[in-house]
Formats: C-alpha cells, structure tokens, sequence
C-alpha cells in the first residue's frame, strides 16, 4: 500500500509544481503551453550535468542527483526566455508560441543529445542514463521534499508578498499596474521564467522517477496534464493540487488493479490513458465554472483605449 | 520662472504645449496657468483635445512642444511614475481597476505598506492598509468597504476607490476626466460634493467635462477647448450657460426643441406578454405589452436595472425571451435572428455601444457596412464592392459629422466616443427602417451632439418611424417623447401620453411608488 503512495507522489508533486509554473505565468497574463517543452528541456539539462559529474564523483554520491535539480531549473527558466521574448517583447501569439516551442524543445534534445553521448561516452544512443533518485526511509524521494517545500513558498510568493500581488494584478488589468508606475513587461518575464525553472525541475524528476533517463520519452504529455490541472483548479494553487492528485490516483490505482488481477502487461497501456480520459471527462463537468485571468494572452498594449 | 515667481499661487503651468496625432492636432499651442486650490473645468467637445492634455499632464503622453511647469519648476513628465512623484494623480474614464482585487488590493498596488511575517519574510501588511484606507474613507466622506472586491461593487463606489488611490499617494493635483459619464443623478451630487470638499481641503482639481450643469454647479474657473486649440478662460460666475454652450461648439447653438405635432399611423411594433428571464431563471422583463405607431416616439423612463434594457435586447433579437409575442408590421419576429429583423425593419443603437454596435479594431468604412455589406450595392454575389462603401462611408461621415483621423481608414478605436456614437446613429439612421430603438443615444456626447441627436430622433418620428426611446434622463424623455411608460422591477407601472406625465410624477412611478396601473391601457 505504501508504495502505491510514494509512488503517485513521485508522480503528483511534479506534475503540481509544473503547474503552480504555469500558474504563475497565466496569473501574469502569459499563456503558457510551453510547460511540456520547457520541462523537457529542463531534464536534458539536469542529466547532463548528472552525468558530467558522475564521471567525476565517486560513486552512490547523491551530490550528481542535487546538481541535475539545480541545472535543470537553471536549464528550464533559460529555455523559458525564448518564450518571454516571443511573447513580450515581439507580442507574438502566445498559443503559437507555446506550441512551436514544445516541438522545438523535442527535436533539440534529441539531437544535443546524440552529440552529447557521442563526445562524451562514444556511443550514438539518444538517450542519457539517470542514477537512482536518493530516498529517505519510507521509500520517500527527497526531490519530494523539495517540491512540498518550494510548493508552500510558491503560495506565499503568490498571495501575501508584494511581488505576488503584482503580478496577479498584471493577468487581470495589466493597465491597472502601468497606471500604477510599475512595469508589466518586467513582472511577466520573471513570472514566465519562473514557470520556467519549475518546469525543468518537474522535467529532471519525471526523468529520474518515471523513466529512468533521459529520452525522448519525458515528452510525455505531462507539461499538458498539468496545464488541465492548472485550468481545473481554477488558476489557484491548492485546488490544482486537488486535481493533481486526481490524476496521479487515476494512474497508480490503475496500475495496482491491473497486477493485483494479474491481468496481461497489454493492460497495463491501457492504464497509461487513464489520467487522460480522466481529463476529458472532467472537462465535462468544468467547463463554464472556472474563470481565466481576464487579461490571459493578450499582449499588453499602452496604447489602447 | 521668473513669470510664476511672482505668483507664488500658480501650481501647474502648461506653456506652448503642442500635441500631434496622425491626421489631428490634439493640442495646438496651449498656454494654460491654475492656481493651488481651485477647481478648474475643461469644456470642448468630443475630440477638443482635452483628455489629450490632461493625460500629457499626467505622464501619458508626451508634448512634442511646449513646456510644463509644477509649482513654478520646469519639469519633464514623461511617465505617470513621474507625474506621481510630483503629487499630481488622475482619475481615467476608464478606470484601471483590477476586478478580482479588493479595494484596498487595488489602492495599494505600487505603494504597497509592508511588515515582516515571522520577523524575516517582506510581506503585504493588508491590516494595515485596510485601517489606513477607512480612515482615508471617513476623512474625505468617500464611503468604501475596504475588504470588498471592485467586481462586487457598483461604478460609483469603483470610482471612489479611484479617488482614494490618488489621495493614498498624496496627489494634491486631481485629475477628473469625465467623471459623471457613468454615474446616475443622486450619484453625481455625491460626488460633486467631494470634489467641493477636496478643493476646500486644498487640492487643485481638474475637471474634464462636457456637462455644463456641473461646471456651473462647482467649478471656479473654465476652459475652452475646441479643436485642439483653447479659446478662452472664464470665471465661471460670471458667464451663462448659453454662453459658455455657444463658446464650446463655435457657433451660436439652439437649446430648444422644435417638437410639431404628432401624426400617428398603423401599429408597427406589437409587444404581447413579454417575459425575460435572467440566468437564475428569474424575471427580469414580467409580462410586459406595449405598441409604437408608426410616427410616435415611446420612451421607457426608469432606474436603470429594472429591465428597459432586456426589453431593447429581446425586441433587437439578442436575447431569447421566455415567454411572449413579439410582432412587426403585423409579421410575428418572435424567433428570427437579428439579421431576420434588421431585413424586417429594425434599427437598433445598443447602450453599450464598443461592445455590441461596433467593432473596435476595424476600420470606420467596414463599421459603417456593418449591418448590409452582405448585399447590394456593398456585395456582388460572393465579393464585397470596397469601393461602393468607401463612396458610402465618405457621404455618410460628412452627413452626421463624424471626425476622425483618416476618415474611412480610421480603426474605431481611435475615434472619440462621441464620433463613435455618431457613426453607430448614422448607419443605423441610414438602414431606413420602420422601427428604431435607441438606447441611451446621448450617453457621453457633448450638448451640441446631444441637441442634434435629439433633433435627428423628432425628425425621423416626423417621417413617420416608430422610435423606441430608453433613457435615464428624464430630461431627454420630457423633451422628445409622445408617450411614455414608466418601468419599475420589470414591469411597466404606467403608460400614458406626455402630457399626462410630469418629471416629479414620473419620479414617483421610477421609484415604485405611484398607484399600480394596468401597462397599456
């Protein structure tokens, strides 16, 4: 039983603090459908630096794993820029933007990638393997902690500091916070490269939790997820949280069912889209009560009246 | 400095100001001195120029000539940071309020009070800034719960946490652009009352306005802007109404209507049993009947929210009554869509007109076809004929004098609200329909434009149109109507013809007073 949980928490607390990113980018008026790429990017990031240090480390030290987190919200908020600058400064549409950049970030891995492993281990394979996450007993990830602790400042950030205010204040009337003397171009590129960073580290932690390396598999749609999380929970933190852990229970649950029945493994794919349907069903019922920042994806304009 | 020296008294100076936009100067070569603790009023019409220079006086703009002087000091303010710093601040006619904010959120942004949470983290000390604000409130009389969230609050209370974001920021310069443009008559008392107090606290006010009433009611001095140009600076005591009307718009203009007689013909809109509910399913429109003749001006006189303006919408087709027969010309239009009933003989000028009766980002030309460039002479089969409304829309901007920059090619947005409003009346006036429905036509347009609009109305009755009139001002339903029904919680209280009506009896049945009275008799 226990396992069932550590195991989806390994799953909901990145897929949560993927979303509390994206959450602080919409929340400034910047669509983001990046998350899926910039989150990719971020594992890229994080297990190349886990693996340049491996070489030098002696080994089991968890002193590569901390290193990967660090360049991969390094990795995640620089990647991040590109979609800032596209849809600040060069006000383009946010929705393109989002989209070419998660197919920009899957093709530009994949090839680093190659290079990477044929400089550094002489090999033409695509993929960078990860070392175990270090665990805490209980089975425990401690990346677990982190997101738990970086998820409780995230929500301090966002509604009792100044910076928060503002930038809550930047999605709904943008004109309201120029009129204030403040600079709605600023606050949204740090809250864009806040989501940025936030991606990479949920990237890095679905790569050494779900798969195991680095690949082109951590494209798996899980940026979406949260986004569907994000819109769900209404733009506000703990009710993404809610749906997070609805759809990390829809997975696991899954699994578990499929071994306890000793069902055939081609079940277990059918549980893959599992947090998917759960989506389109709650798309159903949600649909008309949430409430988007009212300045979402519009570039802002002084100018207008 | 040496002028201003000697009268220590002047507090913002505007010298040689020029201001240009593509195709317009908006400020052309103004000269302006105001004194510390006066209210001073700006008059001019629709696109004078005056919003222009108070928005350059606050930072929004900048001159390309001229210079501005504050307390005697030459300044450059090219930023509202700037304009804030020198304790000038401006309330827009727009107001730049964050809805899900509360009051006290919004007062506070930029100028946030701070402590520190566990003695350590910066936090937004929000205790602080909601005593501070009530206390603000209490001094100035601006009644506002701090904790209440700006999309829970009607305009009027908006517009004081307006006020009170500048008097937070200690402005002694107050910048009012169009303040009672939103506000309904019990509203602007209360709120000319604080612009009196604020002045006698010693602030120095600016009061941006095309309503002369108020500019009599407390402004000491006035300007006169016309065309970009200021024409002349009055004591206000001393000048009339007449005057300073005749001065505004250049030319002599008439105050008076001209009403003749009424010639009514056959029924040509029939409303039978109308029922409009709202999204709780409850009746906002309760059963109400009402006919117009053709050549017969109906005014529905009211508060405003007691559902005139369901009844404009369900007549027009924007919204789908629940219960009720709606009859054209003896054609039952119940269920037809809006374009059914536009081809049937209905012209409608919304309230909100950027919001229904225009597209904002297109240009003048296509707003003008809007409601017929699907068919001749504006399309040919599948294609538009640009040209045929380009000829159309030149004709049509010089017949109801709507200014703009690039005339055909100019985007909606650019124009002022009231060249917006004209162009709507024009297209409309133009569809030649058997039914007009204007709501609220003289909304933020200045008395020149109100006159003729009222005038444009009378004479389309007298061509025989059935005009269906909702406004808030009595004034303009006394003057235009040939009969009237009073609305009051959905229902129609009394319908009776203008003479039978005063404006105090009027007030009676608006406040659901006066004895029920079957609609339609």
């Amino acid at each position: 039983m226990m396992h069932i949980i550590t195991d989806s928490l390994a799953f909901i607390l990145p897929l949560l603090i993927m979303a509390i990113g994206g959450i602080f980018s919409e929340k400034s008026g910047v669509t983001n459908l990046a998350l899926e790429g910039l989150q990719g990017f971020g594992a890229f990031a994080g297990a190349v630096a886990a693996a340049l240090c491996t070489a030098h480390l002696a080994p089991g030290s968890a002193a590569p794993f901390y290193i990967a987190l660090l360049a991969a919200v390094i990795g995640g908020a620089v990647f991040s820029l590109l979609h800032a600058l596209l849809c600040i400064r060069f006000r383009a549409d946010q929705v393109v933007s989002g989209v070419v950049i998660n197919l920009f970030s899957l093709a530009l891995t994949t090839c680093l990638a190659k290079s990477f492993n044929r400089i550094f281990s002489h090999t033409a394979q695509n993929r960078i393997s990860l070392d175990i996450a270090p665990q805490l007993p209980g089975g425990f990830y401690t990346f677990e902690l982190i997101i738990i602790a970086l998820a409780g400042l995230c929500w301090f950030i966002l509604y009792r500091t100044r910076f928060g205010l503002r930038l809550r204040a930047c999605g709904d009337n943008p004109n309201a916070v120029d009129a204030a003397g403040l600079s709605v171009e600023r606050i949204r590129y740090t809250a864009v490269i806040i989501s940025g960073g936030l991606s990479g580290l949920a990237g890095i932690c679905f790569a050494y939790s779900v798969t195991g390396c680095f690949s082109s598999a951590v494209y798996m749609g899980y940026g979406y997820l949260s986004i569907a999380a994000l819109i769900f929970g209404n733009w506000t933190i703990l009710p993404t949280l809610k749906a997070c852990l609805l759809f990390g229970l829809a997975k696991y649950l899954g699994y578990e069912l499929v071994k306890h029945l000793n069902m055939p493994s081609s079940y277990s794919d059918l549980v893959m889209i599992l947090p998917y349907a759960v989506t389109l069903i709650l798309l159903i019922f949600y649909s008309g009560s949430t409430r988007a920042p009212r300045a979402l994806g519009e570039a802002f304009d002084k100018g207008k009246r | 400095m040496n002028k201003t020296e000697n009268n220590s008294e002047t507090i913002v100076e505007f010298r040689h100001i020029t201001k240009r936009f593509p195709g317009i100067v908006a400020n052309d070569d103004i000269n302006l001195a105001v004194k510390k603790g006066e209210i001073f009023a700006l008059l001019g019409e629709n696109g004078a120029g005056k919003s222009v220079l108070m928005s350059i006086l606050f930072g929004m703009y900048e001159a390309e000539e001229g210079e501005i002087y504050i307390r005697g000091k030459k300044e450059q303010i090219d930023s509202p940071i700037k304009a804030a710093a020198l304790n000038i601040g401006m309330v827009h006619q727009h107001f730049k309020l964050v809805e899900n904010f509360t009051i006290a959120e919004n007062i506070i942004m930029g100028a946030e009070p701070m402590k520190k949470a566990a003695g350590l983290f910066p936090v937004v000390d929000i205790d602080y800034a909601n005593e501070k604000i009530a206390a603000l409130s209490k001094e100035y009389g601006l009644e506002v719960d701090p904790t209440a969230r700006i999309d829970e609050v009607p305009v009027a209370v908006q517009q004081r946490a307006e006020i009170l974001k500048m008097l937070y920021r200690d402005a002694e310069i107050l910048i009012f652009d169009e303040p009672t443009a939103v506000l309904a008559p019990k509203e602007i008392e209360y709120l000319l009352d604080i612009i009196r107090r604020l002045r006698d606290g010693g602030k120095t006010i600016f009061l941006v306005t095309h309503k002369l009433k108020e500019i009599k009611a407390i402004a000491d001095r006035c300007g006169i802007m016309r065309r970009g140009k200021l024409i002349s600076v009055h004591s206000v005591a001393d000048t009339d109404l007449q005057e300073l009307a005749n001065l505004m718009v250049g030319h002599k203009i008439e105050l008076t209507l001209d009403k003749k007689p009424p010639a009514f013909g056959e029924n040509i809109l029939t409303v039978e049993h109308l029922t409009v509910t709202d999204r709780n399913k409850l009746p906002v429109v309760n059963d109400i009947s009402l006919s117009i003749r053709a050549g017969e001006i109906y005014a529905i006189a009211g508060v405003s929210g007691n559902g005139q303006l369901e009844i404009a919408d369900a007549v027009a087709g924007m919204i789908t009554p629940t219960a009720g027969r709606i009859t054209l010309q003896g054609q039952d239009i119940t269920g037809c869509t809006v374009r059914r009933r536009t081809e049937a003989g209905i012209a409608y000028i919304p309230e909100d007109r950027q919001r229904v009766a225009v597209v904002m980002d297109m240009t003048l030309r296509d707003n003008m076809v809007l409601k017929s460039y699907y068919r001749p002479p504006f399309a040919d089969g599948l294609f538009r004929d640009t040209a045929a409304a380009d000829t159309y829309t030149a004709a049509a901007l010089e017949k109801y004098d709507v200014r703009s920059g690039q005339d055909g090619d100019s985007i909606m947005r650019t124009l002022s609200g009231g060249n917006q409003q004209k162009a709507v009346i024009g297209r409309e006036t133009d569809l030649d329909a058997a039914l007009m429905i204007f709501v609220q036509p003289t909304r933020g347009v200045d008395i020149g434009a109100i006159m003729n609009i009222r005038r444009l109305m009378l004479d389309l009755r007298d061509k025989g149109k059935a005009i269906l009139l909702i406004s808030m001002e009595l004034e303009e339903i006394m003057a235009c109507a040939d009969t009237i029904g009073v609305i009051y919680g959905g229902e129609i209280k009394k319908t009776a013809p203008r003479e039978e009506w005063t404006i105090e009896k009027i007030g009676e049945y608006m406040m659901g007073l006066g004895e029920r009275s079957k609609a339609n008799e």
